[in-house]
């Protein structure tokens, strides 16, 4: 048939429809179930999934290294190195999730005896699952984690070759894996460490970092101790803007990872270096220590509780909310589970539709969609109760 | 606890737009509906994420069918009518043109385009015009035919052009016009959203997408694609459809040919007298269907004859200084070394280096859309599984920043400018990215390929006998009207409709 003639052709319609037709009868019968593409997806994000404690060792006075292995023995996830694991804890009643950057590298996560690790510190006082992890937990214990989250890694088509790392406390996790990594060849940068304690029986997995230290010529850690030690011939004081060029090249990211004070004081010292701003990345805030003292936060509800409804599907429970607290938190505390990532706003794993009340969003970090706020979203680990409120969240 | 009802008139497999439109236009009926939902939001890959404080769209590049609101076309109009209202901004213009010896803007409007062609290739007004008009009409005929369908001789006398060209490739007819190859290159870009080449690309598939995208230019959403899922889903719910979010579901009960509910991974068992799935028939038919003994032979083999389309590969950067001191000047810019589209399709099956580049830059449809002092610029290439499919676990972050790099570097030697000196945010979204997400078989976001042998006139004809199992409708890009965000609407309603008719028929006979 010539083509040309295709305005007089009126059987087209059933001439595709016959070839189709016929296609599908010398189509294969047999039931193929073949998603490599999904399989590739579900290697590096598995979900939670069931892991082991295998070994804890101390990582300083103060701090312990926990290492987990997969319960069937299977390699770990792939994931960048900075990137964090989100466990999930049972204590009492409580249902309880946290997040922690992996202080093992992710060729450790795939060797031949797989395994990733935490590095968690006691806290103060005020860190119920910290002193739980360096007080309770122990070798055989089985928990479920989420593993390979966060957007704190290093990126070549973002970031320069030369990084330079500060690190304060137990904020020195996310670079042990990259240092680690580093050293073992899979991650290519030159990376500077610049680790900032009180004092050198303060520091944190001190011996790990003195083992990578000097190994390979990409890779050099810097202790800064910040309280006079006799003796010290290293680096004083704090990381201070003069202290950080010294250190860095023309051309530098420099990643963050500290407590909260640190980032407040580093904000200022970085803005000091005068560095494009694609060249600094902050790791996420964490959960702040007293909601009442930001701007915007009306005076007097601190020490108030509210009622909170929570539905799910077709059921409603209520439970009692601290105004201080946020709305994840009263949810753990009730037992009800809700899926958490990053517990700093930015994430949203635990977006939550609030339909009635009010509410205060913490303004570290808001990371909602805009559409989300005009809809009445929150993310609900940065979000606190101001009224009695009614919340959906997922059946999980 | 309690989290579920009884029994619904329907469950609703995905949150996507196309699941969303059916629940809409089911619960506008007055039916019980539940949507299952895996994802923690609505939308599957028309969404948004957040970074570095910006908010950044994940997928949509245009949306067409919307039109002004004095004159909405089928899409728009769909949403005013179920109430969801969203604020709609013009796309400014078709797209630019990166084309051996071409370099172009062309704008929406008929003669607009024929005229901005013209320029480039003289004396082709006249030709290029009747192509679109003829585009236009098959265009308003597949509109019609596809929500009235009518006997062969009454097709016939209403619907000539669509009848006549029905049987025959985009190349087959655009041949007939007898155009330059320049004037052909222009008229071509767009293919990449249908995804096949002109050879084995029905001509019907392409008038329709000419006539609609050219005709009548194209919207996107104020506040990115999230703005449209979350509004369809928040008045759904607002019209009483149960959305549960986290929801993965596992099986499709199935007893006597007959689907009568859904088992999620979490266990529970959700009984209705319809299911419409946005999961692919692949998985339907070899995974979830319980017990796999009800899915019929002609299931199986009509999977295994169907090719799966294209996925997608972006890099999306947040670059540090305004478009225009970058050299970006243009909303969207397509460019490749050859407007061959069967040379490109074969291309398309590896993985890279790509020839052929599709790039947004938001900020010309969306002023502010990004802070002052920077830009959004993606850059996408929307390749066939085959190549990814190769792809293992261990290799895949290498062969992602290869491609990666590759897209950009192509695109920073043609703008002058290393866009890798200007990048506060890079987010990279493979097929992977996209199966992790949505569940999409393979990541695949296309459907199934339009081709000669998987016609859409062929699938219109063909739809009644290829439900399989009784109470068991499809939604999402590999229903009929296939991919892009457009038609995910109209196969959403095309589901419902199918529902509501059924559930007719059954009352009809009592």
């Amino acid at each position: 048939m010539k083509v040309k003639n295709f305005i007089k052709d009126v059987g087209g319609a059933s001439r595709v429809t016959k070839k189709r037709l016929e296609t599908f009868a010398s189509a294969s019968p047999a039931l193929e179930s073949v998603d490599p593409i999904g399989e590739v997806s579900r290697a590096w994000h598995p979900g939670p999934i069931e892991l082991v404690v295998t070994k804890i060792t101390p990582a300083c006075k103060t701090a312990k290294t926990i290492r987990f292995e997969r319960t069937d023995g299977r390699k770990l996830p792939f994931f960048y190195a900075g990137q964090y694991i989100v466990l999930d804890f049972k204590i009492g009643e409580s249902l309880i999730s946290r997040p922690y950057s992996i202080s093992s590298a992710p060729f450790e996560a795939r060797a031949d005896h797989p395994f990733v690790e935490i590095t968690v510190r006691r806290s103060k006082g005020d860190g119920f699952i910290c002193d739980y992890i360096n007080d309770e937990l122990k070798v055989g214990d089985v928990l479920t984690g989420t593993m390979g989250l966060g957007q704190f890694y290093y990126e070549p088509l973002r970031d320069a070759y030369h990084v330079v790392a500060l690190a304060g406390g137990v904020g020195i996790t996310p670079f042990a894996s990259m240092a680690r990594e580093v050293v073992n060849g899979t991650l290519d940068i030159d990376l500077t460490i610049l680790y900032g304690s009180v004092s050198s029986d303060d520091i944190v997995m001190k011996e790990e970092l003195e083992a990578l230290d000097g190994v390979c010529d990409k890779l050099r850690i810097v202790h800064v101790l910040s309280g006079d030690e006799p003796g010290w011939t290293g680096e004083k004081g704090f990381l201070t803007a003069e202290l950080i060029k010294k250190y860095s090249a023309e051309d530098t990211t420099y990643f963050i990872c500290g407590p909260q004070v640190m980032y407040k004081f580093l904000h200022g010292e970085v803005a000091k270096l005068d560095v494009p701003a694609r060249r600094v990345r902050f790791e996420v805030f964490g959960q702040v220590k007293d909601i009442a003292v930001y701007e915007g936060y009306p005076r007097g509800l601190r020490d108030e509780t509210f009622e909170l409804t929570v539905v799910r599907g077709i059921s409603e429970v209520k439970i009692p909310a601290k105004a201080c607290e946020s709305i994840v938190v009263a949810l753990e505390r009730a037992g009800i589970r809700i899926e958490t990532g990053c517990r700093s706003g930015e994430c949203g794993f635990c977006r939550t539709k609030v339909l009635s009340g009010d509410y205060f969003v913490c303004p570290e970090g808001d990371g909602r969609r805009e559409a989300d706020k005009d809809f009445n979203y929150v993310h609900a680990c940065a979000a606190y109760p101001l009224s009695d409120m009614k919340i959906k969240i997922p059946i999980l | 606890m309690k989290f579920y009802k009884d029994h619904y008139d329907v469950i609703v497999i995905g949150g996507a737009l196309a699941g969303l439109s059916s629940a809409l236009m089911l619960a506008d009926k007055g039916l019980d509906v539940l949507v299952l939902e895996r994802h923690n939001l609505p939308g599957g890959i028309a969404t948004s994420f957040v970074r570095g404080g910006i908010e950044i769209e994940a997928a949509l590049h245009e949306m067409m069918s919307i039109g002004p609101k004095e004159n909405r076309l089928k899409v728009g109009k769909f949403f005013d009518d179920m109430g969801v209202d969203i604020d709609w901004l013009p796309v400014p213009e078709c797209y630019h043109a990166s084309l051996p010896g071409l370099e172009v803007t062309l704008h929406p409007g008929l003669e607009r385009f024929s005229r901005e062609i013209d320029e480039q290739v003289p004396g082709t007004y006249d030709k290029v015009l009747k192509l679109l008009k003829l585009c236009d009409t098959v265009f308003n005929s597949v509109n019609e035919l596809s929500i009235h369908p009518m006997s062969k001789p009454q097709m016939l006398l209403k619907h000539e052009a669509f009848v006549k060209t029905a049987g025959y490739s985009t190349k087959e007819v655009l041949d007939t016009f007898d155009l330059p190859q320049k004037a052909l290159d222009l008229l071509a870009p767009y293919w990449i959203y249908v995804g096949s080449g002109f050879s084995d690309l029905p001509f019907t598939i392409y008038s329709v997408l000419m006539a609609d995208y050219v005709g009548y230019g194209s919207m996107i959403p104020k506040k990115l694609s999230h703005e449209m899922s979350l509004k369809m889903a928040e008045r759904a719910e607002e019209m009483g459809v149960q959305i549960e979010y986290r929801q993965q579901v596992d099986k499709i009960l199935v007893k006597k040919g007959k689907a009568y509910g859904v088992r999620t991974a979490r266990g529970d068992e959700i009984y209705a007298d319809y299911v419409i799935s946005s999961a692919y028939p692949n998985k339907v038919y070899t995974s979830m269907i319980e017990p796999l003994t009800e899915v019929p032979a002609e299931a199986t083999k009509m999977v295994n004859g169907r090719r799966l389309s294209l996925t997608a590969f972006s890099v999306i950067l947040i670059l540090d200084k305004p478009a225009e001191e970058l050299n970006i000047k243009d909303y969207s810019i397509f460019r490749g070394d050859t407007m061959d589209t069967d040379v490109l399709y074969d291309n398309l099956a590896g993985l890279g280096p790509y020839r052929y580049l599709t790039c947004i830059c938001h900020n010309y449809g969306n002023p502010g859309v990004t802070p002052e002092g920077t830009c959004s610029f993606s850059v996408t290439v929307l390749p066939r599984v085959d190549g990814w499919k190769t792809v293992k676990a261990e290799d895949y972050d290498r062969v992602k920043h290869e491609v990666a790099r590759q897209l950009i570097d192509d695109m920073s030697e043609y703008f002058g400018v290393n866009l890798l000196d200007h990048v506060l945010e890079c987010v990279i979204e493979t097929p992977m990215t996209i199966a992790h997400y949505t569940g999409a078989w393979n990541g695949c976001i296309y459907g199934y390929a339009h081709t000669m042998e998987d016609h859409i006139v062929a699938r219109l004809q063909t739809a009644e006998a290829e439900r399989f199992i009784e109470g068991l409708e499809f939604a999402g890009a590999h229903a009929i009207s296939g991919d892009g965000m457009g038609p995910a609407v109209t196969n959403g309603r095309k589901a419902a409709k199918n529902v509501l008719d059924d559930i007719a028929a059954k009352e009809a006979k009592r």
